[in-house]
Protein backbone atom coordinates (compact mmCIF):
# COMPACT_ATOMS: atom_id res chain seq x y z
CA UNK A 1 0.00 0.00 0.00
CA UNK A 2 1.14 3.53 -0.64
CA UNK A 3 1.17 6.49 1.71
CA UNK A 4 -0.43 9.70 0.57
CA UNK A 5 2.18 12.19 -0.45
CA UNK A 6 4.87 9.61 -1.17
CA UNK A 7 6.89 9.80 -4.35
CA UNK A 8 7.15 6.82 -6.72
CA UNK A 9 8.38 6.00 -10.15
CA UNK A 10 5.81 4.24 -12.25
CA UNK A 11 5.55 3.57 -15.97
CA UNK A 12 3.79 6.16 -18.10
CA UNK A 13 0.99 3.77 -19.09
CA UNK A 14 0.13 3.23 -15.43
CA UNK A 15 0.23 6.93 -14.67
CA UNK A 16 -2.12 7.58 -17.56
CA UNK A 17 -4.50 4.94 -16.23
CA UNK A 18 -4.46 6.37 -12.70
CA UNK A 19 -4.82 9.94 -13.85
CA UNK A 20 -8.27 11.37 -13.29
CA UNK A 21 -8.86 15.10 -13.36
CA UNK A 22 -11.77 14.81 -10.93
CA UNK A 23 -10.38 12.51 -8.24
CA UNK A 24 -6.73 13.53 -8.31
CA UNK A 25 -5.23 10.25 -7.19
CA UNK A 26 -1.82 11.21 -8.47
CA UNK A 27 0.13 14.23 -9.56
CA UNK A 28 2.95 13.95 -12.00
CA UNK A 29 6.36 15.54 -11.69
CA UNK A 30 8.04 16.71 -14.86
CA UNK A 31 11.27 14.93 -15.84
CA UNK A 32 14.09 17.42 -15.79
CA UNK A 33 14.74 17.47 -19.50
CA UNK A 34 11.37 19.15 -20.03
CA UNK A 35 12.03 21.88 -17.50
CA UNK A 36 13.26 25.37 -17.91
CA UNK A 37 16.96 24.79 -17.35
CA UNK A 38 17.19 22.47 -20.32
CA UNK A 39 15.23 24.82 -22.50
CA UNK A 40 18.15 27.24 -22.68
CA UNK A 41 20.43 24.44 -23.81
CA UNK A 42 18.06 23.50 -26.59
CA UNK A 43 17.65 27.00 -27.85
CA UNK A 44 21.43 27.57 -27.84
CA UNK A 45 22.22 24.61 -30.08
CA UNK A 46 19.79 21.74 -30.34
CA UNK A 47 22.30 19.67 -32.27
CA UNK A 48 24.65 19.04 -29.34
CA UNK A 49 22.10 17.43 -27.05
CA UNK A 50 22.30 13.68 -26.69
CA UNK A 51 18.60 12.95 -26.95
CA UNK A 52 19.16 9.23 -26.71
CA UNK A 53 20.77 9.46 -23.30
CA UNK A 54 18.14 11.86 -22.01
CA UNK A 55 15.41 9.30 -22.44
CA UNK A 56 15.24 7.77 -25.86
CA UNK A 57 11.67 8.84 -26.58
CA UNK A 58 12.06 12.59 -26.09
CA UNK A 59 9.41 13.66 -28.59
CA UNK A 60 6.88 10.90 -27.94
CA UNK A 61 7.17 11.02 -24.17
CA UNK A 62 6.96 14.80 -24.10
CA UNK A 63 3.79 14.70 -26.18
CA UNK A 64 2.26 12.17 -23.80
CA UNK A 65 3.08 14.26 -20.75
CA UNK A 66 0.86 17.01 -22.06
CA UNK A 67 -2.10 14.82 -21.16
CA UNK A 68 -1.54 15.36 -17.45
CA UNK A 69 -3.05 18.60 -16.30
CA UNK A 70 -1.75 20.99 -13.75
CA UNK A 71 -2.23 19.83 -10.18
CA UNK A 72 -4.40 22.25 -8.27
CA UNK A 73 -4.29 21.23 -4.64
CA UNK A 74 -4.55 24.56 -2.77
CA UNK A 75 -3.04 23.14 0.46
CA UNK A 76 0.51 22.96 -0.89
CA UNK A 77 0.60 26.32 -2.57
CA UNK A 78 4.35 26.76 -2.67
CA UNK A 79 4.94 23.41 -4.33
CA UNK A 80 2.04 24.09 -6.64
CA UNK A 81 3.43 27.36 -7.82
CA UNK A 82 6.66 25.65 -8.71
CA UNK A 83 4.75 22.80 -10.34
CA UNK A 84 2.56 25.20 -12.33
CA UNK A 85 5.61 26.96 -13.59
CA UNK A 86 7.08 23.63 -14.58
CA UNK A 87 3.95 22.64 -16.47
CA UNK A 88 3.87 25.99 -18.13
CA UNK A 89 7.39 25.35 -19.25
CA UNK A 90 6.38 21.93 -20.55
CA UNK A 91 4.07 23.65 -22.99
CA UNK A 92 6.84 25.96 -23.99
CA UNK A 93 9.21 23.02 -24.18
CA UNK A 94 6.85 21.14 -26.45
CA UNK A 95 6.88 24.13 -28.71
CA UNK A 96 10.63 23.91 -28.34
CA UNK A 97 10.57 20.23 -29.15
CA UNK A 98 9.15 21.21 -32.52
CA UNK A 99 11.95 23.73 -32.86
CA UNK A 100 14.46 21.17 -31.63
CA UNK A 101 13.26 18.77 -34.28
CA UNK A 102 13.50 21.47 -36.93
CA UNK A 103 17.01 22.41 -35.84
CA UNK A 104 18.25 18.81 -35.88
CA UNK A 105 16.45 17.91 -39.10
CA UNK A 106 19.24 19.01 -41.45
CA UNK A 107 21.93 16.85 -39.87
CA UNK A 108 19.71 13.80 -39.80
CA UNK A 109 18.74 14.28 -43.44
CA UNK A 110 22.26 14.94 -44.69
CA UNK A 111 23.87 12.06 -42.86
CA UNK A 112 21.15 9.57 -43.72
CA UNK A 113 21.56 10.51 -47.37
CA UNK A 114 25.31 10.22 -46.93
CA UNK A 115 25.85 13.74 -48.15
CA UNK A 116 29.16 14.14 -46.33
CA UNK A 117 30.39 10.54 -46.49
CA UNK A 118 31.27 10.77 -42.82
CA UNK A 119 30.93 8.17 -40.14
CA UNK A 120 27.36 8.54 -38.94
CA UNK A 121 27.46 6.32 -35.85
CA UNK A 122 28.39 9.19 -33.54
CA UNK A 123 25.42 11.22 -34.69
CA UNK A 124 22.96 8.32 -34.52
CA UNK A 125 23.98 7.59 -30.91
CA UNK A 126 22.62 11.00 -29.91
CA UNK A 127 19.27 10.68 -31.67
CA UNK A 128 16.06 9.77 -29.90
CA UNK A 129 13.95 6.89 -31.20
CA UNK A 130 11.75 9.02 -33.44
CA UNK A 131 14.79 10.60 -35.06
CA UNK A 132 16.46 7.20 -35.46
CA UNK A 133 13.44 5.80 -37.29
CA UNK A 134 13.56 8.82 -39.58
CA UNK A 135 17.28 8.33 -40.13
CA UNK A 136 16.68 4.74 -41.16
CA UNK A 137 14.01 5.80 -43.63
CA UNK A 138 16.47 8.21 -45.22
CA UNK A 139 19.16 5.55 -45.36
CA UNK A 140 16.83 3.05 -46.94
CA UNK A 141 15.93 5.53 -49.67
CA UNK A 142 19.59 6.03 -50.40
CA UNK A 143 20.54 2.34 -50.16
CA UNK A 144 17.71 1.29 -52.46
CA UNK A 145 18.85 3.85 -55.00
CA UNK A 146 22.51 2.82 -54.83
CA UNK A 147 21.56 -0.84 -55.03
CA UNK A 148 19.53 -0.11 -58.15
CA UNK A 149 22.32 1.96 -59.66
CA UNK A 150 24.72 -0.97 -59.32
CA UNK A 151 22.21 -3.23 -60.99
CA UNK A 152 21.61 -5.31 -57.85
CA UNK A 153 17.91 -4.51 -57.79
CA UNK A 154 17.19 -7.19 -60.34
CA UNK A 155 19.30 -9.90 -58.71
CA UNK A 156 17.51 -12.57 -56.78
CA UNK A 157 18.99 -13.00 -53.32
CA UNK A 158 17.97 -15.18 -50.41
CA UNK A 159 15.83 -13.32 -47.92
CA UNK A 160 17.69 -12.38 -44.76
CA UNK A 161 14.92 -14.12 -42.79
CA UNK A 162 15.60 -17.44 -44.43
CA UNK A 163 19.37 -17.26 -44.24
CA UNK A 164 19.25 -17.66 -40.48
CA UNK A 165 17.16 -20.80 -40.49
CA UNK A 166 20.21 -23.03 -40.78
CA UNK A 167 18.44 -25.74 -42.71
CA UNK A 168 20.22 -29.04 -42.82
CA UNK A 169 21.61 -29.90 -46.18
CA UNK A 170 20.08 -32.80 -48.08
CA UNK A 171 23.23 -34.97 -47.81
CA UNK A 172 23.14 -34.81 -44.01
CA UNK A 173 19.49 -35.88 -43.87
CA UNK A 174 20.07 -38.94 -46.10
CA UNK A 175 23.26 -40.02 -44.29
CA UNK B 1 8.07 3.18 -55.05
CA UNK B 2 11.10 1.06 -55.60
CA UNK B 3 13.78 2.43 -57.96
CA UNK B 4 13.10 -0.63 -60.09
CA UNK B 5 9.51 0.50 -60.51
CA UNK B 6 10.61 3.95 -61.60
CA UNK B 7 12.94 2.27 -64.06
CA UNK B 8 10.02 0.23 -65.35
CA UNK B 9 8.17 3.44 -66.15
CA UNK B 10 11.28 4.89 -67.74
CA UNK B 11 11.49 1.93 -70.11
CA UNK B 12 8.46 3.22 -71.98
CA UNK B 13 10.46 6.15 -73.30
CA UNK B 14 11.31 5.97 -76.98
CA UNK B 15 14.82 5.55 -78.31
CA UNK B 16 16.17 5.11 -81.86
CA UNK B 17 17.67 1.82 -82.94
CA UNK B 18 19.07 0.46 -86.18
CA UNK B 19 17.90 -3.14 -86.56
CA UNK B 20 19.70 -5.84 -88.52
CA UNK B 21 16.58 -7.86 -89.21
CA UNK B 22 13.28 -7.53 -91.00
CA UNK B 23 9.88 -7.59 -89.44
CA UNK B 24 6.50 -6.21 -90.39
CA UNK B 25 4.63 -3.86 -88.11
CA UNK B 26 3.80 -5.50 -84.79
CA UNK B 27 0.63 -4.64 -82.95
CA UNK B 28 1.03 -4.49 -79.21
CA UNK B 29 -1.45 -3.41 -76.57
CA UNK B 30 0.39 -0.13 -76.08
CA UNK B 31 0.47 0.65 -79.78
CA UNK B 32 2.11 -0.36 -83.03
CA UNK B 33 5.84 -0.77 -83.57
CA UNK B 34 7.93 -1.05 -86.69
CA UNK B 35 8.16 -2.09 -89.46
CA UNK B 36 11.79 -3.11 -89.02
CA UNK B 37 14.17 -3.07 -91.96
CA UNK B 38 17.91 -3.73 -91.73
CA UNK B 39 19.90 -0.53 -91.62
CA UNK B 40 16.91 1.79 -91.28
CA UNK B 41 16.54 3.70 -87.97
CA UNK B 42 13.29 3.17 -86.12
CA UNK B 43 11.94 4.37 -82.79
CA UNK B 44 11.05 1.80 -80.18
CA UNK B 45 10.50 1.83 -76.40
CA UNK B 46 13.65 1.31 -74.33
CA UNK B 47 12.50 -2.06 -73.01
CA UNK B 48 12.39 -3.43 -76.53
CA UNK B 49 15.62 -1.72 -77.55
CA UNK B 50 17.47 -3.33 -74.64
CA UNK B 51 16.00 -6.71 -75.40
CA UNK B 52 16.97 -6.52 -79.09
CA UNK B 53 20.43 -5.26 -78.23
CA UNK B 54 20.99 -8.16 -75.83
CA UNK B 55 20.03 -10.53 -78.63
CA UNK B 56 22.41 -8.67 -80.93
CA UNK B 57 19.64 -7.70 -83.28
CA UNK B 58 20.24 -3.96 -83.33
CA UNK B 59 22.51 -1.05 -82.68
CA UNK B 60 21.40 1.71 -80.32
CA UNK B 61 21.60 5.39 -81.19
CA UNK B 62 22.09 7.53 -78.06
CA UNK B 63 19.54 10.33 -77.52
CA UNK B 64 20.82 13.71 -78.67
CA UNK B 65 21.22 14.92 -75.07
CA UNK B 66 23.50 11.99 -74.19
CA UNK B 67 26.55 13.88 -75.42
CA UNK B 68 29.51 15.19 -73.43
CA UNK B 69 29.16 18.82 -74.56
CA UNK B 70 25.45 19.00 -73.91
CA UNK B 71 25.74 17.30 -70.51
CA UNK B 72 28.53 19.65 -69.46
CA UNK B 73 26.26 22.58 -70.27
CA UNK B 74 23.47 21.03 -68.23
CA UNK B 75 25.74 20.30 -65.31
CA UNK B 76 27.11 23.86 -65.29
CA UNK B 77 23.63 25.30 -65.56
CA UNK B 78 22.50 23.17 -62.61
CA UNK B 79 25.42 24.35 -60.50
CA UNK B 80 24.77 27.97 -61.31
CA UNK B 81 21.04 28.18 -60.68
CA UNK B 82 19.27 27.98 -57.31
CA UNK B 83 16.23 26.39 -58.86
CA UNK B 84 16.08 23.09 -60.69
CA UNK B 85 16.84 23.25 -64.39
CA UNK B 86 14.56 21.30 -66.70
CA UNK B 87 16.19 18.00 -67.56
CA UNK B 88 16.38 16.79 -71.17
CA UNK B 89 14.39 13.75 -70.16
CA UNK B 90 12.16 13.13 -67.16
CA UNK B 91 14.01 9.83 -66.85
CA UNK B 92 17.56 11.01 -67.47
CA UNK B 93 19.04 8.95 -64.64
CA UNK B 94 17.31 5.72 -65.59
CA UNK B 95 18.03 6.04 -69.30
CA UNK B 96 21.67 6.77 -68.61
CA UNK B 97 22.00 3.71 -66.43
CA UNK B 98 20.17 1.43 -68.87
CA UNK B 99 21.86 2.57 -72.05
CA UNK B 100 25.33 2.69 -70.56
CA UNK B 101 24.93 -0.75 -69.01
CA UNK B 102 23.62 -2.52 -72.10
CA UNK B 103 24.86 -0.45 -75.01
CA UNK B 104 28.01 1.38 -73.95
CA UNK B 105 29.69 0.25 -77.15
CA UNK B 106 27.19 2.37 -79.09
CA UNK B 107 27.77 5.47 -76.98
CA UNK B 108 30.90 7.57 -77.47
CA UNK B 109 32.78 8.64 -74.31
CA UNK B 110 30.48 6.56 -72.11
CA UNK B 111 32.53 6.95 -68.92
CA UNK B 112 32.57 10.72 -69.15
CA UNK B 113 28.84 10.72 -69.72
CA UNK B 114 28.31 8.55 -66.66
CA UNK B 115 30.36 10.95 -64.52
CA UNK B 116 28.62 14.04 -65.86
CA UNK B 117 25.16 12.63 -65.22
CA UNK B 118 26.16 11.55 -61.71
CA UNK B 119 27.54 15.04 -60.99
CA UNK B 120 24.32 16.62 -62.15
CA UNK B 121 22.32 14.20 -60.00
CA UNK B 122 24.44 14.99 -56.93
CA UNK B 123 23.99 18.72 -57.45
CA UNK B 124 20.23 18.34 -57.78
CA UNK B 125 19.93 16.13 -54.70
CA UNK B 126 21.94 18.64 -52.68
CA UNK B 127 19.57 21.37 -53.86
CA UNK B 128 16.63 19.23 -52.86
CA UNK B 129 18.00 18.81 -49.35
CA UNK B 130 18.68 22.53 -49.07
CA UNK B 131 15.14 23.22 -50.20
CA UNK B 132 13.73 20.70 -47.73
CA UNK B 133 15.72 22.20 -44.88
CA UNK B 134 14.55 25.75 -45.50
CA UNK B 135 10.99 24.48 -45.94
CA UNK B 136 11.18 22.76 -42.54
CA UNK B 137 12.89 25.66 -40.82
CA UNK B 138 10.35 28.17 -41.93
CA UNK B 139 7.57 25.67 -41.30
CA UNK B 140 5.91 26.53 -44.55
CA UNK B 141 2.60 24.99 -45.39
CA UNK B 142 3.18 24.63 -49.07
CA UNK B 143 6.09 24.41 -51.47
CA UNK B 144 6.42 24.02 -55.21
CA UNK B 145 9.46 22.50 -56.84
CA UNK B 146 9.56 22.47 -60.61
CA UNK B 147 11.50 20.18 -62.87
CA UNK B 148 12.17 17.36 -60.44
CA UNK B 149 12.26 13.88 -61.88
CA UNK B 150 10.46 10.89 -60.42
CA UNK B 151 13.64 9.11 -59.36
CA UNK B 152 14.78 12.16 -57.38
CA UNK B 153 11.42 12.53 -55.68
CA UNK B 154 11.33 8.81 -54.93
CA UNK B 155 14.78 8.75 -53.32
CA UNK B 156 14.19 11.65 -50.94
CA UNK B 157 10.41 11.60 -50.70
CA UNK B 158 9.72 9.05 -47.97
CA UNK B 159 12.10 10.77 -45.57
CA UNK B 160 10.60 14.17 -46.19
CA UNK B 161 6.98 13.10 -45.83
CA UNK B 162 7.69 11.22 -42.59
CA UNK B 163 9.54 14.20 -41.15
CA UNK B 164 6.64 16.47 -42.02
CA UNK B 165 4.23 13.99 -40.40
CA UNK B 166 6.22 14.18 -37.16
CA UNK B 167 6.26 17.96 -37.31
CA UNK B 168 2.53 18.00 -37.79
CA UNK B 169 2.01 15.79 -34.74
CA UNK B 170 4.33 17.90 -32.61
CA UNK B 171 2.52 21.03 -33.71
CA UNK B 172 -0.98 19.72 -33.08
CA UNK B 173 0.02 18.53 -29.59
CA UNK B 174 -0.07 22.13 -28.47
CA UNK B 175 -3.62 22.77 -29.57
CA UNK B 176 -6.33 22.70 -26.91
CA UNK B 177 -8.66 19.73 -26.73
CA UNK B 178 -6.12 17.09 -27.59
CA UNK B 179 -7.78 14.71 -25.14
CA UNK B 180 -7.99 12.23 -27.99
CA UNK B 181 -4.77 10.71 -26.63
CA UNK B 182 -6.07 9.86 -23.15
CA UNK B 183 -8.24 6.93 -22.31
CA UNK B 184 -11.09 6.89 -19.81
CA UNK B 185 -11.43 3.96 -17.43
Amino acid sequence: SFLQGSKLEIPLWLAKGLHDSKRRIISVELPKIYREAWRTVFSADANVVDLHKMGPYYYGFGSQLLNFENPENPEIAQTILQASLSWGWLCVTCLCSLQTFVARFRRIMDSSQNAYNEDTSALVARLDELERALFQVGQKGLNDFQCWEKGQASQITASSLVQNYGKRKLAEVDG
Amino acid sequence: MEPAEVEFLAEKELVTIVPNFSLDRIHLIGGDLGPFNPGLPVEVPVWLAINLKQRQKCRLIPPEWMDVGKLEEIRDQERKEDTFTPMPSPYYMELTKLLLNYASDNIPRADEIRTLVKDTWDTRMAKLRLSADSFVRQQEAHAKLDNLTLMEINTAGTFLTQALDHMYKLRTNLQPGDSSQSQDF
